[in-house]
């Protein structure tokens, strides 16, 4: 769905690159996350992916199009949701989306029927000026599936939105991906893209460094431990034990075998662990919720 | 389809904001002030303060005459406070200055006189006599109007030495030496042996029709130009643009469906002044075909100066210095000594003189002419506004 090969992009077209020689492909189906700090190419790589910035290097297949074409009506089959909300404040919820769904070509979604999805049913005929930036941000999100889009770009979803509809946000995306959306996910929030992404890429100073699945990152990086809680000798004994050592997992079995167990968990490394070993960058971000 | 729903949108935007009433407002605002403050006839006339050098029994035998040919009448005497001045009078023919100071300040009665139009009878000139040739000069250079000084010369004929304030046109001081080269009497027995040939009856606009011109281009171009700049910043602000780039649709399409809402509030605008000033007089179809085609252009000159500019405070100076430029035009409409060529290139003159030519039902060549410039500027214009859009989207 998505084939990039050795983009570059620098804004001051010269050898100042925000995105330097980066190759990936996203297939059909499949949800992509791409993961890096605030400054380190996302949304350079997505601005481009979209037509919004002009190709300079590289070769870049979205949806089917040569994006060195210029061809509007592949935006029929994608859809954008923004990481800063772009809506019209003097229009209401439903003018909002009403508008735009007359500017695509295909079949799309009932209006109300989306505004009920994102929870703002009854609010459908306030101005989004008067909306916060949480009402904002789910009626960008909103828009963008409008056309049901057969690629989908996801600039930081979740952002801005408290953990109770930051979930079902996450749930949305996870039905359409169900349904054959592909997803292009860009995200600092190791978190959101665990749960969602099937492969991810970490990108640094605009350069890929990894890409494969959470799961793989997690075996091939993660440091396996389980956290034992015991009753010896009429006392608590807590101890954390790695599994891939064979001592300890000798230590983890007379554990078992001779006390009485209170509570015993694995531990895996979080992908955000992993996106500091490989890197050895922090991700910072701050999620306001309103 | 899309279009039209950009269209209705952007309408239905605008009649939500402030803008579209601004320009409403100021629609009724000025018609409120051409029917209630400006009167039809013109009701200004100059000021001359006049010295006579003369004995009293001639001036007076002068000014009586001047009241029985019908030229003249007598007015209220007015009063005159005199402040203190330091100035200095420098003589034209001699080139020798003469320096003035008074310290004191004093109230003086002038006897008044109202100089006539022969023909219409209308107030041309307001004449105040002055007693003393000091007091004349001292006036004059108060009030900022001429002064003079008639004398009788050595062959029995009055002859005048002026004060003029030294910002008076080449015309006016040509215009004065004229007049008074010959003897009136001279002059209207030249007049009366002259044949005169009517070319063609030479329609004229009144006091007040002569301001919709004016009026109509500033609410036009002038304001077409700066809300088709409000709008592009207050969707830049909202990040709108962006969303639309990444539909179907072109952005062209955007463009114009912002133009099309500054034609609609310009048509409406406009017709609020002309047609109750103006009636039934001018081509409404060419006046509409002049006002779409002039604002069309300015306001994609606006579109083009908006794509450089991330904000409106970005864009203020370039903005600004636009719009005091295309004001120019107005005081050369205005003034007409004040026509130097190179005001001639502004858009906004030619657009004055088109709408007064339409008003007159005057010379329908030229303003097709320009109709067709500005509507081949404002295309081109439109065309490198799009593609600058087209590059300046960023995320």
């Amino acid at each position: 769905m998505i084939s990039v090969k050795n983009l570059s992009h620098s804004y001051s077209e010269d050898e100042k690159y925000a995105v330097k020689n980066i190759s990936f492909e996203v297939a059909k189906g499949e949800t992509f996350g791409f993961l890096g700090p605030s400054g380190a190419g996302k949304s350079t790589t997505q601005g481009v992916l979209t037509g919004l910035l002009k190709l300079q290097d590289g070769e870049v297949s979205v949806a089917g199009y040569d994006i060195r074409k210029v061809q509007n009506e592949r935006f029929n089959k994608i859809g954008v949701s923004f990481e800063q909300s772009n809506v019209y404040g003097k229009l209401t919820a439903r003018e909002n989306l009403e508008y735009y769904a007359k500017l695509f070509d295909v079949p799309t979604r009932d209006p109300m029927e989306l505004i009920r999805l994102i929870g703002l049913e009854g609010k459908e005929n306030v101005r989004a000026g008067e909306f916060s930036k949480g009402m904002k941000h789910r009626l960008t999100f909103a828009r963008s599936m409008l056309n049901n889009p057969e690629l989908w770009f996801l600039d930081e979803p979740t952002t801005g939105l408290d953990p109770a509809i930051a979930e079902t946000i996450k749930d949305i995306i996870r039905e359409e991906t169900a349904e054959g959306t592909t997803s292009f996910l860009t995200t600092h929030n190791m978190f959101l893209a665990d749960a969602l992404c099937d492969r991810v890429a970490f990108i640094i100073d605009g350069e890929i460094k990894l890409i494969d699945s959470p799961k793989n990152l997690k075996l091939q990086y993660g440091q396996k431990l389980v956290d034992i809680e015991y009753l010896a000798n009429g006392k608590i004994v807590k101890e954390t034990l790695k599994t891939v050592d064979e001592q300890e997992r000798k230590c983890i079995g007379e554990i078992v075998n001779n006390y009485e167990i209170r509570t015993m968990h694995t531990k895996e490394a979080t992908l955000e662990e992993i996106f500091i070993q490989v890197t050895g960058r922090e991700l910072i971000y701050n999620e306001t919720v309103k | 389809m899309k279009l039209l729903s950009s269209y209705l949108k952007e309408m239905k935007i605008a009649a939500r904001g402030f803008y579209f009433y601004i320009e409403i407002g100021m629609a009724v605002l000025l018609l409120a002030i051409l029917l209630l403050v400006i009167s039809e006839t013109s009701i200004s006339s100059s000021k001359q303060f006049v010295y006579n050098d003369m004995p009293n029994k001639i001036a007076k035998y002068i000014k009586d005459q001047s009241i029985k040919d019908g030229d003249a009448r007598l007015a209220d005497s007015t009063e005159f406070k005199l402040k203190p001045a330091k100035f200095e009078i420098t003589n034209q023919e001699t080139v020798e200055t003469t320096a003035y100071a008074f310290d004191d300040e004093k109230i003086i009665e002038l006897e008044t006189m109202e100089m006539l139009d022969s023909d219409s009878g209308e107030l041309e000139e307001t004449v105040y006599y002055v007693e003393t040739e000091e007091d004349m000069i001292r006036l004059a250079y108060g009030e900022s109007e001429i002064g003079a000084t008639a004398a009788m010369n050595p062959r029995g004929k009055v002859s005048y030495t002026y004060y003029l304030q030294g910002y008076e046109t080449d015309r006016l001081e040509s215009l004065l030496y004229i007049s008074h080269s010959k003897s009136p009497g001279v002059i209207n027995a030249k007049k009366d042996r002259q044949v005169v040939r009517t070319l063609g009856v030479a329609e004229t606009l009144n006091n007040r029709q002569n301001l919709v011109p004016l009026f109509i281009a500033y609410l036009g171009s002038l304001m077409g130009f700066f809300i088709v700049l409000s709008y592009i910043f207050y969707d830049k602000a909202e990040g709108v643009i962006k969303a639309f780039a990444v539909t179907p649709s072109s952005i062209w399409k955007y463009l114009i469906s912002k133009i099309f809402v500054i034609l609609t509030t310009v048509v409406v605008s406009s017709s609020i002044i002309t047609i109750p000033v103006m009636g039934g007089q001018p081509n409404y179809l060419l006046f509409y075909l002049f006002l779409l085609v002039t604002t069309f252009a300015l306001a994609s000159l606006g579109l083009f100066v908006a794509s450089f500019f991330d904000t409106i405070a970005k864009a203020f100076g370039v903005m600004y210095g636009i719009m005091i430029t295309l004001m120019l035009p107005g005081f050369s409409y205005y003034i007409p000594s004040f026509d130097p060529l190179w005001l001639r290139f502004f858009p906004t003159y030619p657009i004055l003189q088109g709408f007064k030519d339409i008003l007159l039902n005057g010379d329908v060549g030229y303003v097709l002419t320009y109709a067709l410039v500005f509507l081949a500027g404002g295309l081109a214009l439109f065309f490198l506004a799009d593609m600058r859009f087209k590059k300046t989207l960023t995320v």
